[in-house]
């Protein structure tokens, strides 16, 4: 605490965050979760109504979250230690199933799986149930282990080579060095990784919407309540019991963690090579990464496929007429805005997640664990009640003048903030606080330290928060229904429009245009990034 | 009274006060319209916010043509979403954006103007409409209809259930449906639970028969959906063979895709589509042209083109493919009392499906 | 005799460095406990100990790593107690070396220098200096990951040099290299220290270290200083076992004191008497001391050998070690072993048997 005193700048800095997180995390929800009243949570629970998609909810997160952290790990894994080939391929095809726009994709899976599934039914001949747990459970895993992929493979690629060659070195077999040196060591990314996903994994409300059937879960008996009864203080319970539960999460991985040490860059430097993975590994390795990415690019091919047919699978002439409209009138800001909004608070989002878990864990100041949590809790607010509470929040007379570009451009940064902010984190558990200490003993001032070292050597965290508060910026729906304006609209809404409209070829063609924005952002950003930054950048 | 008495004293009251409106418009005539936009235009100016649940495929054009008529500029928030945008009113309350509330089941219309975040209006051209399609207290005008129909995949019907339309709900117990169904589901999309009330009031409001006829069914739907266009979209794709839906939208779709069909079995449901004034609007004026505009036949008509809907106003021809009101068989639709039953319905329904 | 005391205080120099009455705990443990000491300018001091003895915990005091719970430390005669680690005038050379692994060996060697907004003619005039200084020219580009250990620890001791600090901290900088490198680069350390006039605070475990490079050693255990002084009082006159012990190998040997006369003092060592005049405190006639002896102090000669003025004890060699430089005996007199380093075992045969211990009387020191 002395030390903040002493160097006024952190202190005002520090204050700074918490003010950032208070007035655009915790505000905006405030009224989301005092709206019932104590009246309305008494009645609300005294329903029931929330019991089954509670048990539901439960069951998924536990499901999806270990298979898509296992997939996810295997993948890092992968590309990380092995040699395999092709890696650059890999990396973009990890990063996809994160652009997933609302709908689409989802139908995707149902058009290639579905009863009739161009899959299932016309190769395998097979009505499979698509829909209810199973499918919401095979979408979400290959919707979300890019997260643990990316939070696992940035912990991955800074790990320390010379612990794994000594243990190769005392005679451990290749298993050995993974089960007893890698994996322990991997444990700040593992533990990141675990959590993010299982909490992005009880928000979800897109995959379950569309693939569930009858099968619901908590975001979306919050969305019916919303939209199908205009029930607000309902909805807002159930909004709370999300909370609660990721309030929940939040602790078990507290205990897991332990607070060990997991430093493995500690400004002794090694020029030593990781110990060689076994060829047969690495082959087996780029089958399974390969076979992932066919099932990945098969859905994104029949979107694709889709775009450029009139009514596939029942049409398949080819047309381009469904673009005639994606760049035009309101379209073709859509677009724009997007693209726009999106880098600016992958931007302002990664750094600032960046400096907070600088803060967090490097800092030793009362209060810590709270900034803590409020900093992963954004991740347990379904979207809509994100969208509300800053609609609410900053519909102030005094406040109109500010474009509400930036109101939503604000709720994308603090909406993504969890997933950077775990990264960083994770990251700077592995630096040794020596090199801290180096650099303040040269006279640089802790603020000075955090900007010339720490965050230098934490590129790859940079990366994470950026890539993925990009990707899901673009492809956010339920944020931004309640906050954007005719000039503020945004590609999600458009495709909403359209699908309501049964213009699926639309649709589609319109999914198809904002996904190649944004893989075309997402490479111009790493050509950027390429040219500074050297760690960190290099591996995984 | 039968549903049946119901429906057609019904329609005759429609059509008696559309013959007397006409009578008394006949006099002025056909200039009567141009001269009542003009006196309008002469007192609104301005541009109005307007949150439209109208489809994407409606809004530019028939706005644009409202400007044209009125002078008035619109700026249009689009959401197809009606739940959303009357959660989105009643959230800007302090400081209200919106001018106009278009599109949507009046229940949610309704909702709003029970907690007094509407601006009453009753537009001289609403005196043509049928009571049960406005507001006494003028908080919401009705203007189209959407009627419930049935959306069947033509390959897959004949190959698979002999070709057999169902003329009454009762007709999709049968077990050749077996698994073949697909529908809105009740909990999360509006078309569903009207699908659920539309049968309790088909049962002239005995639940516990309207309960039996859900779970009938239900071993014969394969899938509840969460959204209504999805379930157009997959018994398009042919993943399932029918279901019950928008007819509207199943015009739509059909006229893409030839190979599904719509049928609209008797007692079915209906939605109201109604259009309000935000109270706190910033331009009243506006807003009353608005409402005063949508009202007429050119705006009735513009919306039968764009959206397949059925226009209140009967000297309005529906779209081609739709039938006219008097072809159907509505039931008898108590919506204000399916708006308070709601939980209490879906729950039962729930229960009675084992859900 | 000489007693040592706490604070070096030469005749002319005053105090650089003061560490006054200083405590740290942590968690309820005492890490550091009321330690004090002067270390006077341009001097190379040094906090040797065993591990956990709180040197460590002592030097990042002084470096502003910690905030001391009790006491003060001055700098050039100023508090710095509440001056912010960065701010301190110390700069510090790790164990770990704690190279910045993204910058090269320039850039890391600059960074100081670019803090304090230094010119660029400067700062690269002072870098190119501070290298060839270590011995590193030519390396200016290479990265961290592309040097060897002692190298890297070159780096990071040039990269504390250049920007001139007031005190160099240095945290067992030579532990991780090996054997051969660190006795050249303990050698290197001193030079310079000599070269630039500048105060070194040292802190390591290796006695030989201490003994080889300070001016001043202060031997720490369990937080508290043990003794101060130069090497040459801590090694010949150490005040308590625990010092005997642990700086260099000892002969402890319990004896009682049967009568003093002046300077010389009779011991009993069983059914022995023997009399010496050794360092020490004057002990108390009856008391029960322990008599210190250094293995290079004694002598060994064949059995029944005579020493005049010497102390002659008959003995048997139960084992011997070669050494290199030195072989050593272990011979038992009476029920108790002593060890006895001999120079230059090659200039004659290696003792066997029974030999005599020939202790000269001034060469003992007592531990009351």
């Amino acid at each position: 605490m002395r030390g903040l005193t002493r160097e006024p700048p952190l202190l005002l800095a520090l204050l700074g965050v918490v003010a950032l997180v208070l007035a655009f995390i915790v505000y905006p929800q405030v009224q989301v979760v005092i709206a019932p009243g104590s009246d309305g949570y008494a009645a609300f629970l005294q329903g029931g109504t929330w019991v089954t998609p509670l048990r539901n909810s439960l069951q998924v997160v536990a499901l999806s979250t270990t298979t898509a952290v296992l997939l996810g790990f295997l993948y890092a894994y992968a590309m990380v230690y092995t040699d395999m080939r092709w890696k650059p391929f890999f990396r973009l095809v990890g990063i996809l199933p994160l652009l997933s726009p609302p709908f689409v994709v989802a139908a995707a899976y149902i058009l290639l799986f579905g009863p009739r599934g161009i899959v299932t039914y016309g190769i395998f001949g097979q009505t499979p149930i698509i829909f209810g747990l199973m499918g919401i459970w095979g979408v979400q895993t290959i919707a979300f282990f890019p997260f643990a992929y990316q939070l696992i493979a940035d912990v991955l690629s800074r790990s320390d080579a010379r612990m794994e060659q000594a243990a190769r070195n005392l005679g451990a077999g290749p298993w050995q060095v993974f089960r007893t040196v890698t994996l322990p060591l991997s444990r700040p990314g593992l533990g990141a990784a675990i959590l993010t996903t299982a909490i992005y994994i009880l928000e979800d409300f897109g995959n379950p919407q569309l693939i569930g059937g009858v099968f619901t879960v908590l975001p979306t008996q919050a969305y019916s309540l919303i939209s199908g009864f205009g029930d607000f203080t309902g909805a807002a319970a159930v909004s709370t019991i999300l909370l609660a539960l990721a309030l929940a999460l939040y602790l078990a991985k507290l205990r897991l963690d332990g607070g060990r040490s997991f430093v493995t860059i500690s400004g002794r430097a090694s020029s030593m090579p990781r110990p060689p993975v076994p060829p047969g590994l690495s082959w087996a390795c780029f089958a399974g990464c390969l076979a992932l990415s066919g099932l990945i690019l098969m859905v994104y091919g029949a979107l694709v496929v889709s775009a450029f047919t009139i009514a596939f699978p029942t049409n398949i002439t080819f047309t381009t007429t469904n673009f005639q409209f994606v760049a035009t009138g309101s379209n073709g800001d859509a677009l724009r805005n997007t693209i726009v909004f999106g880098t600016v608070a992958a931007a302002v989002s990664a750094v600032l997640a960046l400096f907070a878990g600088w803060l967090v864990q490097r800092g030793d100041w009362p209060g810590r664990r709270a900034l803590d949590f409020l900093l992963i809790m954004p991740a347990a607010i379904p979207g809509i009640f994100f969208g509300i509470g800053y609609l609410t929040a900053f519909n102030q007379t005094w406040l109109d003048w500010v474009d509400r570009g930036w109101i939503i451009v604000l709720s994308m940064i603090f909406w993504n903030i969890p997933v950077g902010y775990q990264a960083a984190v994770a990251g700077l558990r592995q630096i040794d606080r020596s090199l801290d200490e180096a650099a303040t003993s040269l006279g640089a001032s802790k603020l000075r330290g955090f900007r010339d070292v720490l965050f230098p050597v934490l590129a790859g965290s940079l990366r994470v928060g950026f890539v993925t508060t990009f990707v899901r910026a673009v492809t956010t729906l339920s944020v931004v229904i309640f906050l954007f304006t005719p000039p503020t609209t945004v590609a999600t809404i458009r495709i909403y429009q359209l699908v309501n409209d049964l213009n699926w070829g639309g649709a589609t063609a319109f999914t198809v245009a904002d996904i190649s924005l944004a893989i075309a952002a997402l490479l111009v950003f790493a050509l950027l990034a390429r040219g500074r930054l050297v760690l960190g950048m290099a591996r995984g | 009274m039968t549903p049946q008495l119901d429906r057609r004293a019904f329609l005759k009251l429609i059509g008696v006060t559309t013959v007397v409106a006409a009578c008394g418009g006949a006099a002025t005539g056909p200039s009567a319209a141009p001269s009542v936009a003009a006196s309008v235009a002469a007192k609104a100016t301005g541009r109005i916010n307007i949150y439209s649940a109208l489809n994407e495929s409606t809004n530019n054009e028939l706005f644009a043509a409202f400007t044209k008529a009125t002078g008035v500029g619109a700026d249009v928030l689009p959401l197809a979403a009606a739940g959303e945008l009357q959660t989105r009113i009643r959230a800007e309350k302090g400081n209200p954006k919106a001018d106009i509330f278009i599109g949507g089941d009046s229940s949610f219309h309704d909702g709003l103007g029970k907690e007094g975040l509407l601006e009453p209006f009753m537009s001289a051209n609403a005196s043509a409409i049928a009571t049960e399609a406005k507001d006494p207290s003028g908080n919401w005008t009705g203007w189209y209809f959407g009627v419930f129909g049935f959306v069947s995949n033509t390959d897959r019907l004949t190959k698979e259930v002999s070709g057999k339309k169902p003329k009454t709900w009762d007709d999709l117990l049968d077990p050749a449906w077996k698994q073949k169904l697909v529908m809105p589901d009740p909990v999360k999309t509006g078309g569903g639970y009207i699908f659920l009330a539309t049968q309790v009031f088909r049962f002239g409001k005995d639940e516990d028969r309207a309960m039996d006829f859900m779970k009938k069914l239900h071993p014969n739907i394969a899938q509840y959906v969460g959204t209504a266009p999805q379930g157009i979209q997959l018994v398009s794709q042919g993943q399932f063979v029918g279901g019950p839906n928008w007819s509207h939208d199943i015009l739509t779709e059909k006229a893409k895709n030839p190979g599904i069909d719509l049928t609209i079995p008797d007692l079915t449901g209906f939605e109201i589509g109604a259009v309000s004034i935000v109270k706190g609007t910033k331009n009243l004026p506006g807003g009353k042209a608005l409402v005063d505009w949508i009202l007429t036949k050119e705006a009735g008509e513009l919306n039968v083109k764009l959206s397949n809907r059925v226009s209140v106003r009967k000297d309005v021809a529906p779209a081609p493919g739709a039938p006219t009101l008097d072809q159907v068989k509505l039931v008898t639709y108590d919506r204000a009392w399916a708006a308070d039953n709601k939980e209490r319905l879906i729950k039962k329904w729930q229960q009675a499906v084992g859900l | 005799m000489a007693s040592a005391s706490a604070a070096v205080a030469p005749a002319v120099s005053p105090a650089h460095l003061r560490v006054s009455h200083v405590t740290k705990r942590f968690a309820g443990v005492t890490a550091v406990d009321d330690v004090s000491f002067d270390v006077p300018k341009g001097s190379f001091a040094t906090l040797l100990g065993p591990s956990g003895c709180g040197k460590t915990t002592t030097l990042r005091t002084i470096a502003g790593f910690y905030d001391p719970d009790a006491g003060d430390i001055e700098l050039g005669g100023r508090r710095i107690n509440d001056l912010p680690a960065h701010r301190r005038g110390t700069a510090m050379v790790f164990q770990d070396y704690a190279l910045f692994p993204h910058m090269s060996v320039r850039d890391n060697v600059a960074y100081g220098l670019h803090l304090a907004r230094v010119g660029r003619d400067e700062r690269d005039r002072r870098v190119k200096d501070t290298l060839a200084f270590v011995g590193l020219t030519g390396l200016e580009d290479r990265w961290p990951n592309q040097l060897s250990g002692g190298q890297q620890q070159r780096v990071a001791v040039a990269r504390a040099l250049v920007i001139e600090p007031q005190v160099l901290l240095l945290d067992e900088p030579l532990s991780n290299l090996d054997a051969k490198l660190r006795e050249q680069l303990r050698v290197e350390l001193r030079v310079m220290q000599r070269r630039l006039g500048m105060t070194f605070v040292y802190v390591t475990h290796d006695q030989e270290e201490a003994l080889s490079l300070s001016d001043w050693i202060a031997v720490m255990n369990a937080g508290r200083v043990e003794q101060a002084g130069t090497p040459w009082d801590i090694y010949y006159h150490p005040r308590t076992a625990f010092l005997a012990d642990f700086v260099g190998a000892v002969n402890l040997v319990p004896a009682s004191v049967i009568a003093i006369e002046g300077a010389a003092v009779t011991l009993g060592l069983g059914d022995r008497r023997i009399t010496l005049r050794p360092t020490g405190p004057t002990p108390t006639a009856g008391s029960e001391v322990r008599l210190c002896v250094r293995p290079e102090s004694l002598l060994l000669g064949a059995a029944g050998s005579v020493a005049d003025g010497a102390v002659v004890l008959p003995g048997t060699v139960v084992r011997r070690s070669f050494l290199g430089d030195a072989m050593r005996y272990w011979v038992k007199v009476d029920d108790r072993e002593w060890i006895v380093d001999q120079p230059d075992p090659g200039a004659a045969a290696a003792l066997d048997g029974a030999v005599s211990l020939i202790l000269r009387p001034e060469r003992a020191h007592l531990i009351v």
